[in-house]
């Protein structure tokens, strides 16, 4: 992989980005056409990294040209590709509805840069392949993430986000000194060669064990998972659309990424079924928990908010299937049909909350009770709010229906049939809540008139939620072969 | 002494809470020293030494910082850059602050341009000798913060358009110097050993004067304030200084 035309995405996903948000730093009064630009470079470098993958396999980097544990590795392999392209298509979305979001100069000003920058942190967080990189690509991301989030500048949400940064700034802290142990014990800092060390020094099991407990909680506080969410729902429920949206879909799934990353890659040799049952019962108390909240939420964004400690809660079901699972066909399913919820719901979220933020624009509010007639004077808003609700339930033929499907066969098939049932309520929870907007949304009053409101807005929402729904669940089949070719996983 | 049961359930809590940490403190103690035993940090720094002479430096905390693990240190200096953007983005600075009397303004005039001259020589220095970009940038800054206590409300910095330039010219120099060097076929922020002390040289005066900026415009604490915003000689005649007795005057925005 020394080829540098192949390697060079890599470095261009988080260069271009970093470049854009210097720009639209620089020069405020052009900030939206410069971030449309940067957001489109950003796209087709992640689009280019994705081809690469699918080409060649794993791509990887040592930067700076020097021994492997001295300096810092680039490293993409399927999961990593399959989710930076997720991440930079619905950034894309984000960006140009929020061309029509914001119109405040200081907050369009204010808007770009720290966007942009947030995007090169979450470009650079899944091509990492260096514990302390990690660590400084967190810290990016979290003060990126805050600041963002406080953008709509009253008092609620600068509350909810100066808590958002601390608690984030704790998770941070906690990985670090994970990472401290890790360092200290093994000598190096790179992904590869700890994962190494640690599957050969089984004495260091106390060591081990100690850094991923550290690691894995400080990130679990970042992902959110019950009972470390408290945070979330009002930090992502204040901040403006565009950045709930990319809060809500994006953010939060980073930090899952790098638990999966670490347990799977690093840890794996020194993982049990306890452990990855504790953080399963965790994500089936969040799953319940989200879903019953979201469904007594009397706020449309509050509801979008507390799905989505639901979605998470999701994905760590997957951790004690995997450990139950031998390598092979099964557990491949398993890690693609993971994959496929964490995609779904990034689209998916992504679309609700922009059509969330449209409504709120357009009523002056986003409680519930009070929609009615929204399907009439928004309809494509609605639609798109109905696609991507039933993306989050799991109907076919969106790809978490797919992926619940493949998850719940996996959990029959290891004897934990009682993920089976965690499953289905939170899939009849997920519906109540869906329906409810929906029933108030659709009124008995006349046809619209025109699909379309304000197309600048209303397209990107409505194409995630397409995603979400049709492309992602009719077309998933080469996510297997990206998987296949990053091999990802320390059994597979 | 306390009659409020929910206060002396809080002091039970707090003292619970005390004392699981203190444990957890202890196993992380032990636990950190387990894995001294393993003996493996020493072998990264006899690397970190050997490498040296390719580095462009004789500083190797340096070479760390600009070199081997230069990528961290670009990604940091975007931190900052965020951090600072995060402030300026709540709002205004806050004003109120008076001129200087004649005793500040004559230490001022002592200390910033020593201070000035101090964060120059460090950041000379970091090539062989502790210092460095991030040194000399705090020395900066912290010049930054003299002026401001001294009463300019700008922190001795120009209009806000040029300080967004200062703002990003550490992070701009640097990933262009990387990306110049992956165009020329090098590899991202891969330095050929004759031009990296130069190229190293050149990331370290834009970072120190970003780092500078970004620190000093931190302290003002808001969006820059305009030229109007500089106290002028009629501002102070119109406003004397309040006797030392009196109780401060409430500063708007704080």
């Amino acid at each position: 992989m020394s080829d540098p035309l192949m390697t060079a995405p890599l470095v261009l996903c988080i260069a271009l980005p970093l470049l854009g948000a210097l720009l639209v730093t620089a020069l405020p009064r052009w900030s939206v056409s410069l971030g449309i630009v940067s957001a489109l470079a950003t796209a087709g470098a992640a689009v280019a990294l994705t081809a690469a993958v699918w080409q060649q396999g794993t791509l990887h980097l040592i930067l700076g040209g020097w021994d492997a544990t001295l300096a810092i590795a680039l490293h993409a392999d399927g999961l990593a590709a399959a989710l930076i392209l997720m991440v930079n298509l619905v950034g894309l979305g984000i960006s140009v509805y929020a061309t029509d979001y914001f119109h405040d100069r200081l907050r369009v000003g204010a808007f770009w840069p720290l966007w942009l920058l947030l995007w090169a942190a979450l470009n650079g967080l899944f091509l990492a392949g260096d514990l302390f990189n990690l660590y400084v690509m967190l810290e990016l991301l979290g003060i990126a993430a805050a600041a963002l989030g406080a953008l709509t500048g009253n008092r609620d949400a600068v509350a909810a986000n100066l808590r958002y940064l601390l608690v984030g700034l704790l998770g941070s802290i906690s990985y670090l000194l994970g990472v401290a142990l890790l360092y200290t014990a093994h000598g190096t800092l790179d992904l590869g060669l700890v994962a190494q060390r640690i599957a050969a020094a089984p004495e260091l099991f106390a060591v081990d064990a100690a850094a991923m407990t550290l690691m894995v909680a400080g990130l679990a506080l970042k992902a959110a998972l019950f009972p470390l969410h408290f945070w979330l729902p009002p930090a992502h429920a204040n901040a403006p659309a565009p950045v709930s949206a990319a809060l809500s879909a994006l953010v939060v799934k980073a930090a899952f990424y790098l638990i999966l990353r670490l347990w799977l890659d690093l840890f794996w040799p020194i993982t049990g079924m306890a452990a990855a049952m504790l953080l399963a019962s965790l994500g089936a108390v969040a799953i319940v928990w989200g879903s019953w909240r979201a469904l007594r939420a009397e706020r449309l964004k509050l509801l979008a908010a507390y799905s989505t400690v639901a979605q998470i809660g999701y994905l760590f079901l997957f951790l004690p299937l995997l450990t139950a699972t031998p390598p092979g066909p099964a557990r491949d399913d398993l890690l693609a049909a993971l994959l496929l919820m964490a995609l779904t719901h990034g689209f998916a979220k992504a679309g609700f909350f922009l059509a969330a933020g449209l409504v709120q624009t357009h009523a002056g509010h986003d409680r519930i009770d009070d929609l009615g007639g929204t399907a009439q004077r928004l309809p494509a808003t609605t639609f798109a709010i109905a696609m991507a609700g039933s993306a989050l339930i799991g109907l076919p033929p969106s790809g978490s229906f797919i992926g619940k499907w493949l998850l719940m066969q996996s959990a029959i098939a290891t004897g934990q049939w009682w993920w089976v049932v965690v499953v289905t309520t939170g899939s009849l929870l997920a519906s109540a809540y869906v329906f409810r907007v929906l029933s108030r949304a659709f009124g008995l009053e006349p046809t619209p008139v025109r699909f379309v409101t304000d197309a600048r807005a209303e397209v990107p929402a409505l194409t995630l939620a397409l995603v979400s729904v049709a492309v992602l669940g009719l077309a998933s089949g080469p996510l297997w072969r990206l998987l296949e070719l990053g091999s990802a996983g320390g059994g597979a | 002494m306390s009659a409020d049961p929910g206060a002396a359930r809080r002091r039970d809590l707090s003292l619970l809470l005390a004392v699981l940490l203190a444990l957890l403190g202890v196993a992380l103690t032990i636990i950190y020293f387990m894995a001294l035993q393993a003996g493996a940090a020493p072998r990264l720094a006899d690397l970190a030494y050997a490498r040296l002479p390719g580095t462009g430096v004789q500083n190797p905390v340096t070479a760390v910082l600009l070199n081997y693990r230069a990528y961290d240190t670009l990604m940091e200096l975007a931190v900052l850059l965020a951090a600072l953007l995060g402030i300026w983005s709540l709002g205004p600075a806050a004003p109120g602050f008076q001129r200087s009397g004649a005793v500040l303004a004559g230490m001022v005039s002592w200390i910033v341009p020593l201070l000035i001259v101090t964060g120059g020589y460090l950041l000379w220095v970091g090539g062989y000798a502790p210092g460095g970009a991030f040194q000399a940038g705090a020395l900066l800054g912290a010049a930054g913060v003299i002026v401001r206590l001294a009463g300019d409300p700008r922190a001795g910095l120009p209009a806000e358009a040029a300080q967004r330039w200062l703002l990003v010219l550490g992070v701009l120099v640097f990933t262009l110097v990387g990306l110049g060097l992956m165009v020329f076929g090098a590899g991202f922020l891969t330095y050929p050993p004759k031009l990296a002390k130069w190229l190293i040289l050149a990331i370290e005066m834009a970072a120190t004067v970003a780092i500078a900026v970004a620190l000093a415009a931190a302290y003002v604490g808001g969006r820059p304030p305009g030229p109007e915003a500089r106290p002028t000689a009629a501002d102070e005649d119109a406003e004397p200084q309040p006797p030392a007795s009196s109780p401060r005057p409430p500063v708007p925005g704080r």
